[in-house]
């Protein structure tokens, strides 16, 4: 099945080479990807829905992981959308468990290669405990 | 799948979403959907949106958008680009462009890749426009991918086809000539803030008058999308173009053709699938097929002999 | 003899000498080194291709006096000062900002003390994409990733007790809808302190660039709008902040987003131009702003390349002010610029490998004739510096400077056959990447068109598959790396969480305190103004002295000019 990924830049942050480079190679990877732009957690789980997204990726070099990233997965689950939230960008280590608990499937930093990426979504997804 | 029909009957976005997602994936609870949609389909007016890459279709539906979701109407947005022949894969862009229309309530919009369809849609779009129209919205916008001149789609699903272009078309004028150019019902000169938009609106007029429709003279308008000028235009003419559609019988004849289309369509890829498994399952055949590619027996011939086993094994005509 | 009666047709060496060498050269490679010279294998960083060996006669064209020359004098390719560091030491700058403005004075006060001598501040995001900190948008941003300014207030209490009459304070507004309402601000805070205009020395980044292709965001102003707002704030303080530089023409973020040295350099010129002939149309003469504009430069690890950038810049520069718009002013042609070293270069595995990254640049900077530094810390691709890296950064400026004896002689590397060689060949490049621009319809067209941002994101994408697949190598990633140091554990800076609290708090008595009648009247002025041919400067800072919030001005230009976003390539 095509997998169909929605990308996001979180918030307000600028950073967008990461997240356009990883969605073009998401695209090499053979997958579909909605590039959102800049959004906020609504907005963003908004989008998934409309989309039927498989995957809600979320990219942010900007420090607002911890307050905005939580949030999308809480609304999504909320609306019903089962869809494997993951998140990329400078990140600090001590954060991540906290973003796991919070229901975000996996946290990459900076040097991960994109492959890596495909591969674990292609492992996960569809697999959401909603 | 009963439970397709009480799907439609709840009306929310999130289920909405998912009865799309069935249907782009051509799943097999799609053809259940379909069937459910088909019925059910109402009075949307289909508007298609086309025009070469990045002339602005995307700007010019958000502002459209914007300005029509206002009344409080039902819109559905479909907007396609192209997938990837190399790997499958796609980057769906349109919607950064649509970003004012995000948390408006009357407003869905859904993204396509090509998935290796040639004529500037997605294989699933008529589905996908046709579940919008059944979940009532009123309004379905069609942005095709940007094409050149051989992208046809959208005229088959559209009721309105609207041609954006940039100024200075000058030669692409020429080669589209020929092609998409001449089929639009509303021509728009959009980035008009760009030189030499005069001159594209005279050179469309031009070209208008030696193409008018039937009782319909195809507007050619000048937009700004980015500085939402000449939206108000647009929004009065594509009106205008649906009443005249109604008014003149074509609303249904077109709905009366496309059904026909649908049901081409359906018995064309029954007869492929037919086809293709039969064709698994005889090994014979399949050593025949070998043959025909190596040269050594003639296509026409084998074709006939399959569909003349394919009628038998249906107990004939 | 003056400078004119250079003889122009007097070459750097002998023609005689060179045919020579070259008869002699290729002698070399067929005895000696049999063939073997790698020529034509071998890149720089942004494409050139590198030789085994470079000699006289690979710049043989050059005329010492016209193409080199000395320093303080054009080309200035030797520096811009004829004393260079001898005269004035670069400066050293760490960038600071994070939380309220009082938590950055802290931290000011604190660089300060060690040795920093001027100040350098980055706003969060809310403050660079114009929103208040009680705004929704603002949510979750307050005070991180820079700190947090709302209103004059703030800028106020961020420079309490740091003395701008006497050290140079940099802004890094980046956008030009930023820099007009913060430069507003600096501007009221002096004035309502009494400290005349003149005495104000310092720089704002202000380049659309920043605000319509480099960076990301919800909603973006369009690049003609952004572009006038950044030519506003130019043509206000070359008539009334005669110390103040009110651009730095952004290389750096570009060639961070994703670009190679060449274009670095060439859009920033090519904002130069747009700008210089924008402020001509409205009646300003070169020589009354040219002197005020100066440059923002990233360097790589291509030691030599970037030294070459840094001189080769320099000639375009004097080229386009002198030819092209009849400078007469020395001042008006010669290019300062600012250094920042890469931090894109930067690594997470093995950060401490970073301080050695960082080091290098930062000598290139100094070999290449920066005016001011930043040297980026090792911490870099975790958060913002600690107190521990930053100073670091600021040791590693300071052995720069005083224990590897660099500053002693003006432009050491001049004469490298090298060097020279580099040098002439990324002025060329320079020279054709503007020519590119310009045969598109300038840089704002570029922009507007999006090709620009294509440019930058296929840049961008194709260095993430080269370091993949390892053509670009990169220490400890996919060069040699271990297993055992890739997870060194690295302290990480936190932003402050009680900055969003606080600045609501203030905001809300500001919104009480203030006259709302006469804010709402500057605005309207600010509003009518967006539509004439006029600076917006004076009336941004009479709405910012009656407290109007930055986020108020902002909102003004989002309704008025309208919004855009760039295309995705
Ligand atoms: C490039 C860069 C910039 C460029 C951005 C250009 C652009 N268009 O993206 C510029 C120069 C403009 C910039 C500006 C700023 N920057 Co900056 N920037 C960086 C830098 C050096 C590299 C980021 C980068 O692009 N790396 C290359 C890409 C390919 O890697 P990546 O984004 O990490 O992506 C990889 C993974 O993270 C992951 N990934 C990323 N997104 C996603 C998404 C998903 C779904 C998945 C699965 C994976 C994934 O996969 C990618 C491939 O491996 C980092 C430091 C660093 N080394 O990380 C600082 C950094 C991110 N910047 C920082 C800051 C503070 C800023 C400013 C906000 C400073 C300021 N206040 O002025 C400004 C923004 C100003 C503004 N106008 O808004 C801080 C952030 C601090 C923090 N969050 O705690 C950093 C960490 C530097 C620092 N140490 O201070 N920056
Ligand atoms: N100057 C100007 N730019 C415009 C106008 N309309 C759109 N643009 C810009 O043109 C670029 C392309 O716009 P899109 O809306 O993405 O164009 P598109 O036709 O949807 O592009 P594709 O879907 O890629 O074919 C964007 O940068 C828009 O901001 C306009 O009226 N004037
Ligand atoms: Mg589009």
């Amino acid at each position: 099945m095509q997998i169909k990924v929605v990308m996001a830049k979180l918030g307000l942050d600028i950073h967008w080479r990461g997240a356009l480079v990883v969605s073009r190679m998401l695209r090499d990877e053979g997958m579909e990807v909605v590039y959102l732009g800049n959004q906020f957690p609504e907005q963003i789980v908004e989008a998934a829905i409309q989309e039927g997204a498989d995957v809600i990726g979320l990219s942010t070099l900007g420090g607002n992981h911890l307050t905005l990233g939580p949030k999308v997965v809480k609304l999504a689950r909320e609306k019903g959308v089962d869809a494997l939230v993951i998140m990329g960008g400078v990140i600090p280590e001590d954060d991540i468990p906290l973003l796991k608990e919070a229901g975000i499937a996996e946290v990459f930093g900076p040097e991960t290669k994109v492959e890596s990426i495909a591969t674990f979504i292609r492992e996960h997804v569809g697999k959401t405990i909603g | 799948m009963n439970e397709a029909s009480s799907y439609f009957e709840k009306k929310s976005d999130v289920i909405l979403g998912k009865l799309l997602k069935e249907v782009e994936n051509q799943t097999a609870n799609s053809i259940e959907i379909l069937r459910e949609s088909s019925a059910r389909k109402g009075t949307a007016h289909i508007v298609g949106i086309t025009g070469p890459p990045g002339s602005g279709k995307s700007t010019l539906v958000n502002k459209l958008c914007k300005t029509l979701a206002k009344s409080g109407i039902e819109i559905g947005i479909v907007a396609v680009d192209p997938t990837s022949p190399f790997t499958k894969g796609a980057l769906l862009g349109d919607r950064t462009r649509m970003q004012e229309l995000s948390g408006l309530s009357n407003v869905f919009i859904k993204s396509l890749a090509t998935r290796g369809n040639l004529g500037g849609l997605a294989p699933t779009t008529a589905d996908i426009v046709q579940v919008l129209d059944a979940y009532g919205k009123e309004l379905i916008i069609i942005e095709t991918v940007g094409v050149g001149q051989i992208e046809f789609d959208v005229l088959e699903i559209a009721d309105t086809v609207v041609l954006v272009n940039v100024p200075g078309l000058g030669d692409s004028l020429q080669t589209l000539k020929a092609g998409i150019m001449e089929i639009a019902d509303i021509y728009v000169v959009n980035q008009a803030d760009r030189p030499g938009a005069d001159e594209s609106v005279r050179d469309l007029k031009m070209m208008v008058r030696e193409k008018l429709q039937e009782n319909w003279e195809q507007p050619v308008l000048k937009t700004i999308a980015t500085n939402n000028e000449g939206m108000i235009e647009l929004i009065d003419q594509i009106q205008r173009h649906k009443e005249f559609l109604l008014h003149s019988n074509r609303w249904d004849e077109k709905r009366k053709t496309r059904n026909l289309t649908r049901l081409n369509h359906l018995m064309i890829q029954s007869l492929n699938n037919e086809v293709d498994s039969y064709i698994r399952r005889k090994q014979g055949i399949q050593i025949k097929i070998q043959q025909v590619k190596e040269g050594k027996l003639d296509p026409y011939t084998l074709s006939d002999h399959i569909v003349e086993q394919l009628i038998k094994k249906h107990g004939g005509m | 003899m003056t400078k004119t009666n250079v003889n122009q047709g007097a070459k750097l060496f002998n023609q005689e000498v060179v045919r020579e060498i070259e008869a002699q050269k290729e002698r070399w490679k067929k005895e000696t080194v049999k063939g073997k010279t790698g020529d034509g294998e071998y890149f720089s960083d942004s494409g050139i291709p590198v030789n085994l060996l470079y000699t006289p006669d690979d710049i043989k064209e050059l005329n010492y006096m016209k193409d080199i020359g000395l320093s303080g004098e054009a080309p200035y390719v030797r520096g811009v000062y004829p004393n260079m560091y001898r005269g004035r030491l670069f400066t050293v700058r760490q960038i600071a900002g994070y939380g309220t403005p009082e938590d950055t004075n802290d931290r000011f006060k604190f660089l300060l003390k060690n040795g920093a001598t001027g100040t350098s501040v980055v706003l969060d995001l809310p403050t660079i994409r114009g929103y208040d900190s009680d705004d929704p948008e603002a949510e979750g941003h307050v005070g991180a990733a820079g700190v947090a300014i709302d209103s004059l207030e703030d800028i106020e209490a961020l420079y309490d007790g740091i003395p701008i009459d006497e050290i140079s304070s940099n802004i890094v507004t980046h956008l030009p809808s930023t820099t007009v309402v913060i430069m507003a601000m600096f501007a009221a805070m002096a004035e309502k302190k009494g400290i005349p205009f003149e005495k104000l020395s310092g720089t704002n980044q202000n380049d659309f660039l920043m605000e319509t292709a480099i960076g990301s965001s919800l909603e973006v102003l369009p690049p003609k709008a952004s572009f006038r707002l950044q030519c506003d704030a130019i043509e206000f303080a070359s008539k009334n902040l005669p110390r103040w530089n009110p651009v730095s023409y952004n290389g750096y973020n570009l060639r961070e987003a994703g670009t190679d040295a060449v274009a670095e350099v060439a859009c920033a010129l090519a904002n130069a131009i747009a700008t210089s002939e924008e402020l001509i149309r409205r009646g300003n003469k070169i020589d009354d702003f040219a002197k005020r504009l100066s440059f923002f430069w990233n360097l790589y690890n291509d030691f030599f390349e970037e030294i070459a950038k840094c001189r080769a810049s320099r000639v375009v520069y004097q080229e386009i002010m002198k030819e092209r718009f009849k400078a007469e002013e020395m001042k008006s042609q010669l290019m300062r610029f600012h250094v920042q070293t890469a931090g894109i270069t930067l690594t997470k595995v093995e950060p401490l490998n970073n301080i050695a990254r960082s080091a290098i640049q930062g000598l290139a900077a100094v070999l290449g004739g920066a005016q001011s530094l930043h040297v980026d810390s090792y911490d870099e691709a975790y958060s913002a510096p600690t107190e521990e890296s930053a100073l670091i950064s600021i040791r590693t400026q300071q052995i720069i400077q005083t224990e590897t004896n660099v500053v002693n002689t003006v432009d050491p590397l001049a004469g490298s056959y090298f060097v020279e060689y580099l040098t002439k060949e990324m002025a060329q490049r320079i020279r054709d990447y503007i020519s590119e621009i310009e045969s598109r319809g300038g840089l704002v067209a570029c922009v507007d068109s999006g090709w620009l941002h294509r440019e930058i994101a296929d840049f961008a994408y194709q260095t993430q598959k080269d370091i993949e697949n390892g053509t670009r190598k990169i220490v400890g990633l996919n060069y040699f790396p271990s297993e055992e140091h890739a997870g060194q554990k690295v302290e990480v800076f936190r932003y402050p969480e009680t900055a969003e609290a606080k600045q609501k708090e203030k905001l809300k008595r500001l919104r009480q305190k203030r006259d709302a009648k006469k804010v709402e009247e500057k605005l309207n002025v600010i509003r009518e103004m967006c539509h004439k041919d006029v600076n917006l400067m004076p009336y941004i800072k009479d709405a910012v002295l009656e407290y109007a919030t930055l986020g108020e001005i902002e909102e003004v230009f989002r309704e008025e000019f309208g919004l855009w976003q760039f295309p995705l390539a």
